[in-house]
């Protein structure tokens, strides 16, 4: 377990928020074991980003350069990827439960004939039958029970974690560690599926940078929609999101669904209105700094999560909020 | 061009009663007694997919699970919505499969199974949620892959796919050469009721079943089925509480906005 | 006890399904502006559930009657006045398949069957539902056809009605006639408003001089009355699963606020009177499930209407009274919520009595059964 590969993840040319809260824990669980992180980076231009792991605690950093390597390549990542970690051998391999590395991680593992687990929310190291072995946690069929998994005998360990789920460590300029570059070698043949472009649907602020979120539940059926919900992110410089049955009524984007089946975050504060606090809901914010949960039914179990409740009708509420934030402007 | 399809689909615990699955702590045994079982939810728009290319293209839909011998419900209900024929892997020897062992005995009953042209999945389970099954599949079968695929327009002379592939904040376009495996989501189509006259006609339709032995036959040892062939295994269960105490604030509606904004403002939280 | 096939149970599901889903959202709407719900006849017709029982060589599927039962049933657990529909268009549909030219099935059946043509059948006048001898309406021989004259009154779907199949005295005896919308003299006098089946259609219907062609009456001229006896025995049994149905729903909005209202710090699920309410609306279910199959089972393996008066009369008594029971004790399972629309009671309830008289009141069903036990 010395050697610990994160695959870190760029997005546009850059470094997406889950490769650095992945560094930050294959930092702790290498300081546990006494072994050393390396971070691989595959894109058109990566060098920027490998300076940018360097600080976050890479010792060594794979960068695999290419131009048609731009956009995500199933083939040919899984591929590149493959090689490398046959050649480095490492113990444990981490990535980032994207889109992306929901469908990268798995070909790589089933390439590999090692096991892979699916999004942790907890990674540790535990003496199972005197071994110490990296046990993973993941959220079982409810939220609220929690499975943990190994993988005793095949290496490397793979795991995927969602975004948002764990936290981000801080960049340290003084931190040094090797680049090393590694030629793709792909062909044509690496491109049976082709990524030909990609298309931007809304240029919505990421749900993970934000600091405020104002989430909506089905309890916006009366009021007939999510508008109330929407001046009040205004009035906060919020970012909206909503439980599966707000998504399901078309209120919010797919994409903006909080909860087990869809995003986790945990920003500074989580405001959760017109949502009953369904496990499977709860889950996605629970880590939030701070929570706060709106909801006409005082018995309502969001309130059990969170730090402040109001009880009440959100058709009230929410414009009482927003004359009141407006009015201290 | 025709094109023959196979549906992998999974029989799950009907999820809107999974607050009744206990976990037994002690032997981390699942409990799941009394939970009708359905056809895992996604899996159902992958069978209505497979169904309008097959109306578009012509050609066969199959559909296949791998599970116990009730499973054989779910392909009795792909079948009434419109497949032609099932496969149900059933033996003891898949039992205890993670998700390679799970993916390796689906690629051995798919080519046990007939020459396919195109393998759709649901892109992740409801019980399971891994969602690794379908690239590892593809893997298996020594195949192209695309997941999270909300559309599919097959080219005209069957070679190709064209599939919008979701990603955060909007979609790739990729095209994919022909086999492959491809995984749908939700939003990809509206699946079809069986009518009537589809459930009816459902049970002359053939299902054949494939065990341990046709798996083997179709290259697969028996060290890479079930359990035998899954590197992971689950260490162990526990419950996690995480409960903080809630300070309500009340009053009217007038009160309790400024109360409320008050308390942030003293955290440090506006 | 019986079992079900495996298709029955697929059916059931089927339908259950198209209801959670495609009914419920819609149903409150509809019967609150009573609006009659034609894209979902439409929907019933494309699955299959109008012609469940229909022969193949005219779009049905011939599943049976059971399975036209249970799929009533499963359609009034969310939307009773769908339910009913198609429960009244099995009446029109049986008498084209059973005594229909070839022409006559040809011309209305597969239209019917998928929904995108309405029937009803006109019986009842303002004179007394329950006494069909004593008939006002007239269709006198004419030519090559009839002169029809009179007025009926609680026909359902009588205004949507494309094809109206009615019952009038030709000379001494009665036939039955297909009146078709739009012919002259054939007015929809006004739509009933009654206090259930909001999205329905009841209608009161004159006839001024309709012309109906002979070759529009449906079996033997003066064959009418005979006609009528054994169709409403047959749709009887559906009329009962509109009742089983509504009891169905309105136990479930019960028992699941049973779970979630608390009262002294405890849901009242574990309050004993609560339970002995729902204890009795589960065994009522039961009880008059099973009355409810039962002649639409004996129908699907070869017995005739006559052979089942006395179930088919009971099915429907009993679906009309669970109703009624089950959802006032559900009313009181939820104390003063229950009478708020909100949680849907009051509507059922409203649905629930309107089965008493629909297709014959408790009284004649009595007699019907009195006939074969104190015969
Ligand atoms: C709480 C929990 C956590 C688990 N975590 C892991 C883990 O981290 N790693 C691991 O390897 N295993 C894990 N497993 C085991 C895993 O669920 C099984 O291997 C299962 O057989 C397939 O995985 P899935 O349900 O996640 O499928 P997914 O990959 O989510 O399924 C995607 C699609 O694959 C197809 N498919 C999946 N299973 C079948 C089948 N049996 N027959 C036909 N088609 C199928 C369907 O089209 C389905 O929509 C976990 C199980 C549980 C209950
Ligand atoms: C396998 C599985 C995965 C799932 N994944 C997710 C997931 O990822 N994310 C997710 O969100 N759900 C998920 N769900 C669904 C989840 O179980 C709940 O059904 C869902 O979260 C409930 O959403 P809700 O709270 O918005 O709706 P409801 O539970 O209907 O709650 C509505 C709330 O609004 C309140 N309300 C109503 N009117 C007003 C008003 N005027 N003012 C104030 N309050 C009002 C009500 O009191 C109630 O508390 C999943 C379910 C399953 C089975
Ligand atoms: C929602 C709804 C839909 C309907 N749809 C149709 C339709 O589509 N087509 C159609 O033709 N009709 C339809 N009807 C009419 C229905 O068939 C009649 O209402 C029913 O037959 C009773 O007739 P009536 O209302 O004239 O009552 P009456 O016949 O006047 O009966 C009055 C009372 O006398 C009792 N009674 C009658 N005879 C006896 C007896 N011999 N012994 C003891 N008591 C007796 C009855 O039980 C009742 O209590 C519908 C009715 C309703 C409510």
């Amino acid at each position: 377990m010395k050697e610990i590969l994160v695959w870190a993840e760029l997005r546009d040319g850059r470094l997406t928020g889950v490769a650095l809260e992945i560094m930050k824990k294959a930092l702790d669980l290498a300081t546990l074991s006494g072994g050393r992180v390396s971070a691989v980076a595959i894109g058109r231009e990566c060098r920027e980003s490998a300076a940018e792991l360097v600080a976050h605690g890479a010792e060594r950093v794979f960068v695999v350069e290419d131009a048609r390597l731009d956009l995500y390549q199933a083939d040919a990542f899984t591929k590149i990827l493959c090689r490398l970690i046959g050649e480095i051998r490492p113990g444990i391999v981490l990535m980032g439960g994207t889109s992306v590395g929901a469908d990268l991680a798995p070909a790589v593992a089933a390439r590999l004939g090692t096991g892979l687990t699916a999004h942790c929310t907890d990674l540790r190291i535990e003496a199972i039958e005197g071994l110490d072995q990296l046990v993973m946690v993941v959220p079982g069929w409810r939220g609220n029970m929690m499975v943990k998994i190994v993988c005793p005998e095949k290496r490397p360990v793979m795991a995927t974690i969602r975004p948002g789920v764990m936290e981000r460590g801080r960049p340290e300029p003084s931190r040094e560690g090797e680049i090393v570059a590694v030629s793709p070698d792909i062909d044509e043949k690496d491109f049976r599926a082709r990524t030909l472009e990609r298309v931007r649907e809304s240029e919505e602020s990421a749900l993970e940078q934000a600091k405020i979120i104002v989430s909506g539940g089905f309890g916006f059926y009366e009021a007939g929609g999510v508008a109330l919900l929407d001046q009040l992110a205004r009035a906060l410089g919020a970012v909206t999101a909503g439980s599966r049955p707000a998504c399901d009524a078309g209120w919010v984007p797919e994409s903006r669904m909080i909860g087990q089946s869809g995003r986790t975050v945990s920003p500074d504060l989580f405001i959760s209105i017109g949502a009953s606090g369904a496990p499977h809901y709860t889950t996605g914010f629970a880590k939030s700094k701070l929570i706060v949960a709106i909801d006409k039914n005082p018995k309502a179990p969001v309130f059990d999560i969170a730090d402040f409740g109001v009880a009440g009708d959100l058709k009230e509420i929410i414009p009482a909020l927003v004359e009141e934030l407006e009015a201290k402007e | 061009m025709p094109l023959n399809i196979l549906v992998c689909i999974k029989q799950v615990p009907d999820p809107e009663q999974f607050d009744r699955i206990t976990l037994d702590p002690a032997t981390g045994s699942i409990n799941r007694a009394g939970i009708p079982p359905v056809t895992n939810p996604v899996d159902r728009h992958a069978v209505e997919e497979a169904l309008r290319i097959r109306e578009a293209s012509g050609g066969t839909v199959a559909v296949l699970t791998m599970g116990p011998p009730q499973a054989r419900k779910c392909l009795e209900d792909a079948l009434a919505m419109g497949a032609d024929r099932g496969v149900l892997l059933c033996d003891m020897a898949f039992a205890g499969a993670d998700t390679l062992a799970t993916a390796a005995v689906l690629a051995a009953g798919i080519r046990s199974a007939g020459d396919f042209d195109l393998v759709l999945c649901g892109n992740e389970s409801v019980d399971g949620a891994t969602g690794q099954v379908p690239a590892q599949l593809a893997e298996a079968l020594g195949w192209p892959r695309v997941t999270y695929a909300r559309k599919i327009e097959i080219a005209k002379e069957a070679a190709t796919a064209l599939v919008e592939r979701e990603i955060e904040e909007g979609f790739l376009r990729v095209e994919v050469r022909l086999p492959a495996v491809i995984a749908v989501v939700k939003r990809i189509n509206r699946y079809r009721l069986p009518t009537i006259f589809g459930i009816l006609e459902a049970g002359k339709k053939e299902i054949i079943e494939v065990g341990c032995a046709a798996c083997e036959c179709a290259g697969l040892v028996a060290e890479a089925m079930g359990l035998a062939g899954s590197p992971t295994r689950v260490a162990g269960v526990f419950q996690s509480h995480r409960k903080r105490h809630v300070e309500m604030i009340g009053g009217e509606p007038k009160e309790a906005a400024r109360g409320l904004i008050r308390k942030l403002k003293e955290m440090d939280a506006l | 006890m019986f079992e079900f096939t495996k298709e029955q149970e697929m059916i059931r599901a089927m339908v259950r399904e198209f209801a959670d889903t495609e009914l419920a959202p819609k149903a409150l709407e509809l019967d609150r502006k009573g609006e009659f719900p034609y894209e979902l006849v439409k929907k019933i017709g494309a699955l299959g559930i109008i012609g469940v029982a229909s022969p193949r060589e005219y779009g049905g599927s011939k599943a049976g009657h059971l399975p036209a039962v249970i799929a009533v049933e499963e359609i009034a657990r969310v939307y009773p006045s769908l339910a009913f529909i198609l429960e009244v268009t099995q009446a029109p549909l049986y008498m084209l398949e059973n005594y229909g030219t070839p022409e006559q099935k040809q011309t209305w059946l597969p239209p019917i069957i998928r929904g995108e043509k309405i029937a009803a059948v006109a019986a009842t006048e303002p004179t007394g539902g329950s006494d069909l001898a004593t008939l006002n309406t007239t269709a006198v021989a004419d030519g090559d056809g009839y002169v029809l004259n009179g007025r009926k009154v609680y026909i359902t779907n009588g205004s949507v009605g494309d094809i109206v199949l009615v019952l009038a005295k030709t000379g001494e005896r009665a036939s039955i006639l297909a009146l078709e919308k739009g012919t002259p003299g054939f007015i929809v006098s006004r739509r009933q408003d009654l206090m259930g089946f909001k999205s329905g259609d009841v209608c009161e219907l004159g006839f001024s001089n309709c012309r109906i062609p002979k070759k529009n009456v449906i079996g033997k001229e003066g064959g009418g009355q005979a006609v009528a006896m054994a169709t409403f025995t047959v749709s009887r049994a559906a009329v009962g699963a509109v009742g089983l149905g509504i009891a169905r729903g309105a136990f479930e909005i019960a028992l699941k606020y049973a779970k979630e209202r608390m009262l002294y710090g405890k849901p009242i699920a574990g309050l004993q009177a609560i339970q002995f309410m729902l204890v009795d609306m589960d065994t009522e279910i039961d009880a008059a499930r099973w009355l409810i199959y039962h002649p639409a089972a004996c129908l699907d393996r070869g017995m005739l209407p006559r052979d089942i008066g006395k179930l088919s009369a009971r099915a429907k008594y009993i679906g009309g009274e669970v109703a009624a029971s089950v959802t006032m004790k559900a009313m009181q399972v939820l104390g003063g919520y229950g009478v708020s629309p909100e949680y849907h009671l009051a509507r059922l309830l409203a649905d629930a009595v309107e089965i008493f008289p629909a297709t014959g009141t408790p009284q004649i069903m009595k007699i019907i059964q009195a006939l074969e036990i104190v015969k």
